[in-house]
């Protein structure tokens, strides 16, 4: 595999929190575009790993790179700007804003700083992405109301949109079906599978199903630890796993 | 406008802008003084109640201590008027300047913390500059400084006596004014939506690509120069300053006028101050325990419209807005 088609490096990644390793000696590798999946068990360490990729919290040791860059101690504004967003298992919104605002606060980002200052019509690169976004995610409708007093469907699609706000290279996704119906989670999954042809998408989910589904690489956590890796049918076929993740009695 | 609450912000400017006038014209006809220097100063302590209200009703934060600012407002203005020069101008633009150094410099002790810390850091800074302005014998200690001289202002229109409570009025619905009219620009740029985000959702900002720190910087020097311009006015009106002005009373009475008047629309706290003050001065005639009176008011509102007066119209409009089919 050419360094060029890696974009998210993770190398022995370890982060302690008292006496729990939640994340123990954890390398992978994500290459360009596709839908790579992490899966595990509850308390694997999967939150907490996507927590030191995105810059929530620091590594006590090892290394992130993206794009090639070392971004192991950067801020998750910096890594915004080099280009990785994430979105949040339980939906973290500007809740006492309306949609637009809240799309319209995270597309800021792609206007010069010292647009800051002048007013909101002068961000016009912000205000047309914001608009595009609303248009992509069946927002349009509600584009007023307060995100906080939209259906919980709704709020995930949101969620979704801000973290593309300013085209990142790479998108985390951490259980972006969490609480949905079955008919959002199937909607969700195609929204996934779209944005797979056009970015690098790292995504957590619990529900396995749909991971074998929408993922080309299958990453498999528990205790803190990578179990095993690899395309969905091995992983699926792999005596450990199933052991760890499938439940004892197919072991 | 799909928005009540822009429609009670617009309809509480159109109310003031028109008392204040009538007040004006009235006024100055029959010759009064009392109304118009009361009216003065409730503008004054609005500005004040402005400037808790943009970091309390914006950016989220609650300064308890914002007296501070007003306060320094209100000494340096005085010293420029009685030691440099008796001029508007100067005392507004050097209290101005100092102000944003001043505030710039608070904010990196202030906002080390957050929430309840953040209200006693700005607390606790207020109470050591009071102490210290209450014991500095240049500064006239407990007695304050007196002997302001009154003002000649200068505008295009030629000298204003700023002895005349009418024109004096007027100067200083301009200055709260002007004031007003930039925190509501501030409002209009993405540096605005960047301190609502704040006090929506901090911890999401990063994600946005934004580090909080910055932006509330910006609303505290802001809410410091607002606080210290409407101080400067006062030894103008009032002809002396006195240490009680940068005391708790003061900083705690401002966040009831936001409260009272709506928190987070920046023009309901200059509302909430006529109110309050119109208050103080006629239960005061009958009452020595005006207090007490004004406390059960404050009550009585924080339960029945926690959101204040300008919530209470919001509340109306969204009513009667939802009457005809709308969101």
């Amino acid at each position: 595999m050419s360094d060029s088609e890696i974009l998210l490096k993770a190398k022995s990644l370890s982060k302690r929190f008292g006496g729990l390793t939640a994340v123990d000696d954890v390398s992978f590798e994500v290459t360009r575009l596709g839908v790579t999946s992490i899966i595990g068990p509850n308390g694997a360490g999967k939150s907490t790993l996507f927590n030191l990729l995105s810059g929530t919290f620091m590594a006590d040791s090892g290394l992130v790179e993206l794009d090639g860059q070392n971004i192991t101690r950067m801020s998750p504004e910096g890594r915004l700007s080099s280009g990785m967003a994430r979105s949040f298992q339980i939906t973290n919104l500007f809740f006492d804003l309306s949609v637009i605002d809240n799309l319209r606060i995270a597309t800021q980002a792609l206007e010069p700083r010292s647009n800051l200052f002048l007013p909101l019509r002068k961000s016009t690169v912000a205000i047309n992405r914001a608009n595009e976004l609303l248009e992509e995610f069946g927002l349009l409708e509600c584009r007023d109301q307060f995100a906080g007093a939209l259906s919980h469907g709704q709020q995930r699609r949101l969620e979704i949109a801000v973290t593309l706000a300013t085209r990142p290279k790479l998108l985390l996704l951490d259980e972006p079906t969490q609480g949905m119906s079955q008919g959002d989670t199937q909607d969700t999954a195609e929204l996934i599978k779209r944005l797979g042809s056009k970015i690098t998408v790292l995504l957590i989910e619990h529900d396995v199903d749909l991971v074998m589904d929408l993922s080309k690489m299958v990453i498999v956590m528990a205790q803190g630890k990578k179990l095993a890796e690899g395309m969905p049918s091995d992983v699926r076929a792999n005596p450990l796993v199933q052991t760890a993740y499938f439940g004892e009695e197919l072991a | 406008m799909h928005n009540p609450q822009v429609k009670a912000i617009r309809l509480i400017e159109i109310f003031l802008l028109f008392s204040a006038l009538a007040l004006f014209v009235i006024g100055s006809f029959l010759g009064d003084t009392f109304f118009l220097r009361l009216a003065t100063e409730s503008l004054i302590f609005g500005g004040l109640a402005m400037s808790v209200d943009l970091l309390l009703g914006i950016v989220g934060l609650l300064s308890l201590g914002q007296a501070l600012y007003f306060g320094f407002g209100a000494y340096l203005s005085a010293l420029v008027l009685k030691e440099i020069s008796p001029s508007f101008f100067l005392a507004i633009g050097v209290v101005t300047l100092s102000s944003i150094v001043l505030g710039w410099v608070a904010s990196f002790i202030a906002l080390r913390s957050k929430g309840v810390y953040f209200a006693l850091i700005t607390f606790g800074l207020a109470q050591v500059a009071a102490k210290v302005v209450y014991n500095t014998r240049s500064l006239g200690a407990s007695d304050g400084m007196m002997g302001v001289p009154v003002l000649q202002i200068w505008t295009p229109f030629g000298f204003v006596d700023a002895g005349q409570p009418g024109a004096f009025f007027l100067i200083t619905m301009l200055t709260i004014g002007a004031l007003y009219a930039v925190l509501k620009y501030f409002l209009t740029t993405p540096m605005g939506s960047i301190w609502h985000a704040i006090r929506s959702n901090e911890n999401r900002l990063a994600y946005v690509g934004y580090k909080a720190k910055g932006p509330k910087q910006v609303a505290f020097i802001l809410a410091a120069v607002v606080a210290a311009v409407s101080g400067a006015l006062y030894p103008m009106l009032r002809g002396f300053v006195s240490p009680e002005l940068m005391f708790f009373s003061v900083s705690g009475n401002a966040v009831v006028t936001v409260v009272l008047g709506g928190v987070g629309t920046l023009i309901g706290p200059i509302l909430g101050s006529v109110l309050l003050t119109s208050f103080k001065s006629i239960i005061g005639t009958w009452t020595v325990h005006h207090h007490i009176v004004i406390g059960l008011i404050f009550v009585v509102v924080v339960v029945s419209a926690p959101k204040g007066i300008a919530g209470l119209l919001a509340k109306y409009f969204g009513k009667t807005n939802s009457g005809k089919g709308g969101e």
